[in-house]
């Protein structure tokens, strides 16, 4: 028995479980290189004892799609180029959301806000989640309204967010949100290859004038802050590194007359930068915005003993490589300071030999590859041990009422509004449909005058028409005001706002039902009976009523939240349906009339009248509701998030 | 397993003035670069509660210390800004009696649509039994709500928000303007409810129920938790209290 169960334990060690991560970025070897890069595969390296990694990314050439690189399986999403410095590509969330069932944690690499948005809608919330937070969004800012909440619900549900200096939480208000949730791990450099001995002969470099830079070339790592310092300067500048930037920067450099001192050396191999860093006299990191958060590279340099010449951003480059101690530290965009800061240092031998040597002490101490590693194994290890509380959080909004909960108090909310109409008056909701068949006789009449067509057997479209008008307006109108008029059951009964929405098309939907009868009447006295055309016209009819419903609960969140939209929505409401040929027949006016063409309107009318009259529907009708019903649905998707906020605002 | 946890919560309210709530001038406050910071008040500040089986919190405090928005977010009605909140088991907030009614529709409808909004069938043996609670005549069931007087109101809404028995009890300042031979009974049942809860937290200004009914009382202020104070159950003094009220 005590010979099984050692066994039993051996063979468990000897296979361990190793958590499987999926780190997930929009780029990876070899297509790109950089620091963010080094950071995935140093985690991947460092921790490959405790856990399984494995790397999804977007990559713009086809083939191959999987491939490993440094034994980490990667899987490649074919993107189409990039847009907004987002990678185009479609087909990424659909694969993440596969992925992730098959992985113990999941790593985000943020920003990324193309697994945002899987996140955000709320897939993959039963894997435990880390957010490395590597930058803040910094270009294309005016996007932010729109990332931003996303962003949110991701660090929400992460269950740590890993930042490389406290500096970040501090100066991110994202992230100042989640304080409690924020873990600071220093990056970490593996210092072996930059051997002190190695390094001696050429540390202090006699011509002391050669000075190093190194990044992608994109606008934000500011090289052409770097190539304007060099102007009327006696150093040498050497940029490692490829990038969109090099046709721009090789024209200045030719522009200014620099060619003879400043290169370009474009991708070097690790070994070959090592070398390099230790041959140059200065490291400069001219970076020019906060997309910059920790310089990796200014680390590398440390390692290798050079002083630094950074700049000073709100992140945490500035803190690394300390102004006075390890750098100088200069205004970002300043050239002129910046080559006075190098010059400074290539005339001072003796000074950037007393840096150069703190540097390296500092990033041996405060940045070794151990505690980088031992940081990250303890926050993955900490998120994978306790999913399954977590979980109960990622179901948090704690709304005792489910969906189908939801739809029947909704409809026992709109079926009681009924009752009460026929509670003040014996006809209840029929005094309308009498309104309403006023209206389509005297109408009827009015537009018998205008065309000379048969207006009798047109009767009956125009009442369903005006009963399906009647419908759309009133669900939205109804909609603006719902949530406000039932403010005590949202805030004292905790209902969900989603709720009051659903009610009002349900209540309307009941009273279209009674409205019915107007049509239904015109038509079994005017028409012959042929129902043939029925059974066609329902599926446009679905559509109709389901935009319907997703344009009242998108303007009703929307006109709760800012109230002057209501009479704007009113009077569009109104333009909408005189432009459109709910009334008019195709006959009676010029139907290629742009502006009717392009009311969304008659699409959505046309989707099922066209059947009922026994005709076709025009493809073009077909996809410009389907569009429109798409839209309408993301829209809706956004608002069922912001819903959560909705009892502030009544 | 019933369970309320709440680990450094914070909620900022916002504080939407008359402008707040036009989207033109927000749109307009964009272009001219005017970002009009949103002015929020910090209506629950760092709270922290953990509440198992058993526990009977009363939340106590001057008016506007968050007590009600402490037992909304707890409800979910408010999201929380910050912190972690994790409610588990049905949760049947009745912070607001009146939530819900229409005073055209006859008593018994009304308590019909009161239980279906809290995902209740109203059967006649259900309806027949809350009528019993109120003991108001018969006949009355058929009446609309608007011939009811406020006691008679407060009455029918009582008995029907109490009616069945909760996972996690959520009360407000509630039992106010019933009278004295129903306010008893009231509180009876209500005490009869809390014991079949797993879960209650009270928010009044009435010191003596909080400490007849909590286990803890909590005591806020603007938004803070100022102190926390154990009741020992004494059964004497429950009796005392009683003799002194009848």
């Amino acid at each position: 028995m005590h010979h099984s169960q050692e066994t039993l334990q051996e063979t468990l060690h000897e296979i361990p479980h190793r958590p499987s991560v999926l780190h997930i970025f929009k780029i990876y070897y070899p297509d790109l290189f950089g620091g963010t890069l080094t950071v995935i595969r140093d985690i991947c390296a460092g921790l490959k004892d405790a856990f399984a990694s494995a790397v999804l990314v977007c990559s713009q050439s086809a083939k191959p799609r999987e491939l490993v690189v440094n034994d980490v399986p990667v899987e490649r999403v074919r993107s189409f180029g990039n847009l907004l410095s987002l990678p185009a590509a479609p087909t990424y969330p659909w694969r993440l959301w596969r992925k992730i069932a098959e992985h113990d944690l999941l790593a985000l690499h943020a920003p990324f806000p193309l697994a945002d948005l899987v996140f955000a809608l709320g897939f993959g919330a039963k894997r435990p989640l880390v957010v490395h937070w590597h930058a803040d969004i910094v270009t294309h800012a005016g996007l932010r309204w729109f990332i931003e909440p996303l962003m949110r619900r991701t660090l929400r549900r992460a269950k740590a967010i890993i930042v490389s200096d406290h500096v970040l939480v501090e100066t991110t208000p994202l992230l100042r949100e989640f304080d409690d949730k924020c873990h600071v791990v220093p990056f970490g450099i593996d210092t072996s290859g930059y051997d002190w001995p190695k390094i001696e002969p050429h540390h202090v470099n006699d011509r002391g004038r050669l000075v190093l830079a190194c990044g992608r070339l994109v606008p934000y790592k500011g090289f052409d802050v770097l190539i304007r310092a060099a102007v009327n300067r006696k150093f040498e500048v050497w940029i490692i590194g490829e990038g969109t930037e090099r046709p721009r920067l090789e024209q200045m450099i030719r522009e200014l007359g620099l060619t003879d001192r400043v290169r370009l050396l474009g991708s070097v191999s690790d070994s070959e930068r090592i070398k390099l860093m230790c041959l140059s006299d200065v490291f400069v990191m001219p970076s020019v915005t906060n997309a910059e958060t920790f310089g990796l590279v200014q680390l590398e340099a440390m390692a290798a003993g050079r002083p630094v010449v950074n700049t000073a951003l709100d992140t945490a480059v500035p803190r690394v490589a300390r102004h006075g101690m390890e750098a100088i530290t200069v205004p970002p965009g300043d050239a002129e300071k910046l080559g006075e800061a190098i010059d400074a240092l290539i005339g001072d031998p003796e000074r950037r030999r007393r840096m150069g040597l703190s540097a390296r002490t500092r990033a041996l101490t405060r940045y070794s590859a151990t505690a980088f590693r031992e940081g990250m194994e303890t926050v993955y290890r900490n998120a994978v041990t306790a999913p399954c509380r977590e979980s109960a959080t990622a179901a948090e909004p704690p709304q005792a009422t489910s969906w189908p909960d939801s739809v029947r108090i909704a409809a026992a909310l709109a079926w009681s509004d009924m009752r009460h109409r026929y509670v003040r008056s014996l006809l209840g909701p029929f005094w309308m449909s009498l309104q309403m068949a006023i209206v389509v006789v005297v109408l009827g009449s009015v537009i018998g005058q205008m065309s000379n067509a048969d207006i009798l057997s047109r009767l009956p479209m125009l009442a369903l028409s005006m009963t399906a008008w009647t419908f759309l307006n009133s669900v939205v109108l109804d909609a603006t005001t719902a949530l406000q008029n039932s403010a005590s059951l949202i805030r004292d009964r905790a209902l969900p706002p989603v709720i009051f929405l659903l009610q009002c098309t349900f209540r309307q939907g009941l009273f279209a039902l009674h409205n019915a009868c107007v049509p239904l009447l015109l038509w079994l006295v005017l028409s012959h009976h042929d129902l043939s055309h029925a059974l066609p016209a329902l599926p446009g009819l679905l559509l109709f009523v389901a935009c319907t419903f997703a344009l009242g609960l998108v303007l009703g969140a929307m006109a709760t939240r800012y109230r002057d939209l209501k009479p704007i929505i009113e009077s569009t409401l109104m333009l909408a349906f005189l432009a459109s040929p709910v009334i008019w027949s195709a006959e009676m006016i010029n139907h290629r009339a742009t502006v009717m063409r392009l009311n969304p309107l008659t699409h959505l009318f046309a989707v099922w009248r066209e059947p009922l009259a026994g005709g076709h529907v025009d493809p073009t009708s077909l996809v410009y509701v389907l569009v429109t019903l798409g839209l309408l649905i993301f829209a809706s998707m956004l608002t069922l998030v912001h819903l959560r906020k909705a009892a502030f605002w009544i | 397993m019933v369970s309320i946890s709440l680990r450094n919560v914070c909620l900022d309210y916002p504080l939407y003035g008359a402008y707040d709530f036009s989207l033109k001038r927000r749109l307009l406050s964009h272009l001219i670069r005017e970002p009009g910071e949103m002015r929020t008040i910090r209506a629950v500040d760092d709270v922290t509660i953990e509440a198992e089986p058993g526990a009977r919190i009363g939340l106590a405090g001057p008016n506007g210390s968050g007590k009600s928005t402490l037992l909304r977010l707890i409800a979910g009605v408010y999201p929380p800004s910050s912190g972690h909140l994790e409610v588990r088991g049905n949760i049947v907030p009745l912070l607001g009696l009146n939530a819900g009614v229409n005073l055209d529709f006859v008593a018994e409808d009304n308590i019909a649509l009161l239980l279906r909004i809290g995902g209740r069938k109203p059967t006649r043996s259900v309806i027949d039994e809350i009528w019993a609670f109120t003991e108001l005549e018969t006949r009355m069931q058929r009446l609309p709500l608007r011939m009811f007087s406020s006691g008679m109101l407060m009455r029918v809404l009582f008995a029907t928000a109490t009616a069945f028995p909760a996972d996690i009890l959520l009360l407000d300042e509630w039992l106010s303007v019933v009278d004295e031979h129903f306010a008893e009974k009231a509180e009876r049942r209500l005490q009869n409810l809390v014991s079949q809860a797993a879960i209650v937290i009270i928010a009044s200004h009435d010191q003596p129920l909080l400490r007849r009914t909590c286990t803890s009382i909590i005591n806020l202020d603007h938004g803070r938790i100022a102190s926390t104070m154990t009741v020992e159950p004494p059964a004497t003094q429950t009796f005392e209290l009683r003799e002194k009220r009848a």
